[in-house]
């Protein structure tokens, strides 16, 4: 099961996931208020915690009666797949966490890489796409017929996500502390680290490798913090290679 | 590029326009009126051009090498890496990606980037492209278009909310669906941790009593919050603060002045209170209390401890316009519950009246109204009456069968007379209600007259009490007590408004009722007093007498009969039916029966007497007229004499056969008089003579003919003589539980 994180939808995983289609079930899904999820779903209560996405998660492997799942998360989504596996152990076989952060904030000693500024900052950037987004659907909106294609090229047809949740999503994500919930983790676990990622840097994962008894720690070669779309062959190779024969 | 054509007139700067737009593609480059650069998939810069590294403040040398996404904001850092690169990778090329540069100097500049991927024939990224404009007027725009959005959005949701807090409160019909509306409702609209109404409660007993505030609805609200709040304010926390919405923010100030309110402020994380007040047509009704803390989650505070959000003017204006909404529903609900309440109030006076007016019996009609007492107003109710005995206790109920022998226990223990402090003989004394509106166990070992009455007082969880005072005709005839344990909670003044109104009617019943009791107690003396002892023992002859009262009313009627040895051999019968059963037809019953006694002096046959009675009945002013049949028998020769006055004939049983005796009956006494037939026949030895009253052959029968025929049938079924067995026989035979009329039976037989 491939979870994406903050920003897109399961589009990102598709350079990954042929590498895996052969040997296993894949389970591809949107967080609600992602991708083409249904938004009318989206409740700011439930939401207002990772448990609300881990929730899902748990959800979903039931009602596909899925079990021994290596869950595979991207970014916040690797430590909703904690959380998952802390609400439903007994669904999980493995645990992939890509980029993943338990807490972006500084705290004390701690350091995640964000100051409350720069978050705050960071939620002034999406608000300051907000009407970048409202503009590049504009062309479709006001109907330019005569050049199809090109109203097509100006929107930015992936990752289209409701602006509103976009932030909510984002406040959620970055204002988490799950750091006592890595303890709980009693899977075989992977940590894939990617070179230069400004958003988990190498501390925090190594953080989490040493807060989950007995995981892997993977540095990838991978700049960024989309190594399932800047290095795939890298990321699925590592992945290929933490899983069982 | 296309070129202007040189068709308009020469001028002296064409020269210096053609060299211009001889473009050089690298001057182009280097110093065009936009950022370029090229990355490396990893972000890095292989290629920048001059205005781009002019906008930012560094040297081109400088510049090539680093990360593009190292040049942003760390909020544009995050975006790149989230969506920008994602997006490029997926679908090539990204569009007016807003992203602020960070300059040399510190300082951010607000750009829009374009960018595309450059790709190799297997589609493997070779550099990114792209395009960076100052956008600084553009993004300033676009906030105050944000802003403007974000005002129009919050004043839609504003104006969303007042709709629905309109709409669902035209569906409130109790207070309590007004308090969940407006408490989830301005929740929602404010955010806020916790919301409370507080309604202030005004007791119309006491109108001058500082008003109590009374939470109705509290969601989300720290335990002690609402408590400390009343603390602080004192009792003029509606008065006081519900002049406008009002703000208490957890400041220093506050703290000094405030540290109980503060600190249960602190414990609930929260940061403000808002008090809004709740008013209809300028009556402070109570206020909305609104709790404001850093958010209802788990999530990262990044707000500097101290810093509050202040409440907007929309925000105030908006829970200013809720209160009024509020105030307007409640009084509707208000009078909606009163209504309601007065309905169900008269529906249970209704009851309660049906049930009095059914009352024959004082202590059933009392136990009966306790029962409905304690099924609708109380937990406990104690009737005492004040009786010849004392005060008495009719009635001890309780409305749950488990806590049942508690009451019983109570009905053991007689009210204290003398313990000025128990309600019930305070009422009795004051004449006046008195209601403890909350008991405590001060209050109970001050009206206990033992340590047992104390356990079952305490054991009863009561939590208040009201005795009113029966009174009627100026007298106090007792007292009802109600009692409500902690389950159902204290009672409003409509409940002892209520108990006011049964007390009312009650007395007026058991006044009735006693003055019904003082009747049937003559009634009962004047008829022992009346009746004729049994029957003399008489020489050949054998007679049993029987003497029913009517089952309804007083127990004591206008019937009698009479057996008495004659001067000389004969023995003089008599049976009579003064018309009613009270006690004037009891007294003249009496008055009948001396004055017959009487006019026995001189022997008189029975149809002398019948004419004596009837000439002499003006002169004896009787009161009610009446039937009556008297016979003379000799019991050696059976010679049997007998007259009626307008009385059923007698019934001759002998040997299984029975007949009613031909005596022509004249009219009945008190009527206007008329001769009287005598009737002249011979008793056989063995037989039995019956004398009644209607009362016999009308019990089983409304038909008279009917019940004649039925007596006759019984008398010659009988199969015995034997007077007591034979009375015995036409009872059960002729009558049933219950009577209308009083039966008078006397059978005589001659041996």
């Amino acid at each position: 099961m491939f979870a994406h994180g903050f920003g897109c939808d399961q589009e990102m995983w598709r350079y990954v996931v042929p590498e895996f289609e052969s040997d296993h079930r894949i389970v591809l899904f949107d967080h609600v208020g992602a991708g083409n999820s249904d938004l009318g779903a989206y409740d700011r209560v439930k939401y207002n915690s990772l448990r609300g996405y881990a929730d899902d998660v748990v959800e979903i492997c039931r009602a596909l009666e899925l079990d021994d799942v290596v869950f595979v998360g991207h970014s916040v989504s690797a430590m909703i797949g904690v959380l998952a596996l802390k609400a439903a152990p007994e669904l999980f076989g493995g645990l992939v966490m890509i980029g993943p952060s338990p807490r972006y904030v500084d705290d004390g000693d701690y350091v995640g890489g964000f100051s409350r500024s720069d978050i705050a900052g960071l939620l002034d950037a999406l608000d300051a796409n907000h009407l970048g987004w409202s503009a590049q659907m504009a062309p479709v909106v006001m109907g330019t017929s005569d050049q199809p294609e090109f109203a097509a090229e100006l929107t930015n047809s992936f990752c289209r996500t409701d602006p509103d949740i976009t932030r909510h999503f984002a406040r959620v994500t970055f204002l988490s502390d799950n750091r006592a919930d890595l303890a709980t983790v009693g899977v075989p676990t992977l940590v894939l680290q990617c070179s230069e990622d400004v958003i988990a840097p190498e501390v925090v994962g190594r953080y989490v490798h040493e807060h989950i008894r007995g995981s892997v720690f993977t540095q990838l070669a991978a700049t960024g913090h989309c190594p399932h779309l800047s290095a795939p062959e890298e990321t699925a190779a590592a992945i290929r290679a933490f899983l069982p024969e | 590029m296309t070129r202007r054509q040189k068709s308009g007139g020469p001028g002296p700067e064409d020269g210096r326009l053609d060299h211009l737009l001889e473009d050089d593609p690298a001057e182009l480059y280097e110093n065009a009126p936009m950022g370029y650069l090229s990355t490396l998939p990893d972000g890095r810069i292989v290629k920048v051009n001059r205005t781009f590294c002019d906008w930012i403040g560094r040297p081109a040398d400088e510049v090539l090498g680093e990360h593009f996404q190292g040049l942003l904001s760390m909020g544009g850092r995050v975006y790149y890496e989230t969506h920008l690169v994602p997006l490029l990778r997926m679908q090539g090329a990204v569009r007016e990606i807003a992203l602020d540069l960070v300059r040399a100097d510190g300082t951010a500049l607000a750009c829009l980037a374009n960018a595309v991927e450059i790709r190799d024939d297997d589609g493997v990224p070779l550099l990114m492209r792209a395009t960076v404009f100052e956008a600084t007027a553009r993004r300033r725009y676009e906030r105050g278009m944000l802003a403007a959005q974000r005002r129009a959005e919050e004043s839609e949701r504003r104006s969303l909310t007042l709709q629905m807090v309109v709409s669902d409160l035209a569906a409130a019909l109790s207070v309590g669906d007004v308090a969940s509306v407006i408490v989830e409702r301005s929740r929602e609209a404010l955010h806020a941790r916790g919301s409370a109404l507080v309604l202030v409660e005004t007791d119309p007993h006491d109108p001058d009593a500082s008003p109590a505030l009374q939470p109705v609805r509290a969601d989300g609200m720290p335990d002690n919050l609402l408590q400390e709040l009343r603390d602080a304010a004192g009792s003029q926390l509606a008065v006081e603060l519900a002049r406008g919405v009002r703000s208490i923010v957890l400041d220093d100030r506050l703290r000094g002045v405030q540290p109980g309110l503060s600190a249960a402020m602190a414990a609930g994380q929260l940061t403000e209170l808002v008090v809004a007040p709740v008013s209809a047509d300028g009556r402070r009704l109570g206020v909305l209390v609104l709790a404001l803390g850093a958010g209802p989650d788990d999530l990262i505070d990044l707000g500097r401890p101290g810093e509050t959000a202040m409440l907007t003017t929309a925000d105030v204006n908006l829970l200013w316009t809720i209160g009024r909404q509020a105030g307007q529903a409640l009084e509707r609900a208000r009078l909606h519950e009163e209504t309601a309440r007065q309905a169900e109030r008269a529906s249970f006076l209704l009851e309660a009246a049906r049930l009095l007016a059914e009352a024959a019996d004082v202590a059933e009609t009392v136990d009966r109204l306790a029962g409905l007492v304690v099924g609708r107003l109380a937990d406990v109710c104690v009737v005492d009456l004040d009786s010849d005995e004392g005060l008495i206790r009719p009635a001890v109920r309780h409305s749950d069968p488990a806590r049942a022998h508690l009451a019983e226990e109570l009905r053991a223990h007689h009210l204290p007379r003398r313990s000025k402090a128990h309600p019930s003989v305070h009422a009795l004394q004051s004449g006046g209600t008195q209601w403890i509106r909350t008991v405590d166990d001060a209050f109970l070992q001050s009206v206990a007259v033992d340590e047992a009455h104390l356990e079952v007082m305490r054991a009863l969880d009561l939590t208040a009490v009201a005795a009113v005072p029966l009174t009627a005709e100026g007298r106090q005839l007792g007292v009802l007590t109600i009692a409500a344990d902690t389950r159902r909670g204290p009672f409003t003044v409509a409940d002892v408004e209520v108990a006011e109104q049964l007390a009312l009617q009650l007395g007026l019943v058991v006044a009735r009722a006693q003055r019904f009791d003082l009747a049937v107690r003559t009634s009962h003396a004047l008829q022992a007093n009346l009746l004729p002892p049994a029957p003399p023992s008489l020489e050949g002859l054998a007679i049993a007498v029987r003497y029913l009262a009517a089952t309804y009313g007083v127990d004591v009627g206008g019937d009698f009969y009479d057996v008495v040895q004659l001067p000389g051999v004969e023995v003089g019968l008599a049976v009579g039916d003064v018309v009613g059963h009270d006690i004037t037809a009891a007294a003249t019953m009496g008055q009948l029966r001396s004055v017959y006694r009487a006019l026995l002096a001189d022997g008189p046959a029975p149809g002398v007497i019948v004419d004596r009675l009837q000439t002499g009945w003006p002169l004896l002013s009787l009161r009610r007229m009446a039937t009556a049949l008297f016979a003379s028998l000799d019991p050696v020769s059976g010679r049997l004499r007998i007259a009626s006055a307008g009385h059923p004939p007698p019934v001759l049983v002998d040997g299984g056969r029975a007949g009613y005796l031909p005596v022509r009956p004249s009219r009945m006494l008190g009527a206007p008089p008329s001769q009287a037939v005598e009737w002249n026949g011979l008793l056989p030895r063995g037989a039995s003579l019956v004398l009644f009253t209607d009362g016999l052959v009308e019990s089983r029968s409304a038909d008279i003919d009917e019940g004649f025929d039925l007596l006759l049938a019984a008398a010659s079924s009988a199969g015995t003589s034997d007077p007591d067995a034979l009375c015995d026989h036409l009872l059960s035979e002729l009558t049933g539980a219950h009577r209308a009329d009083d039966i008078a039976l006397l059978v005589l037989t001659r041996l």
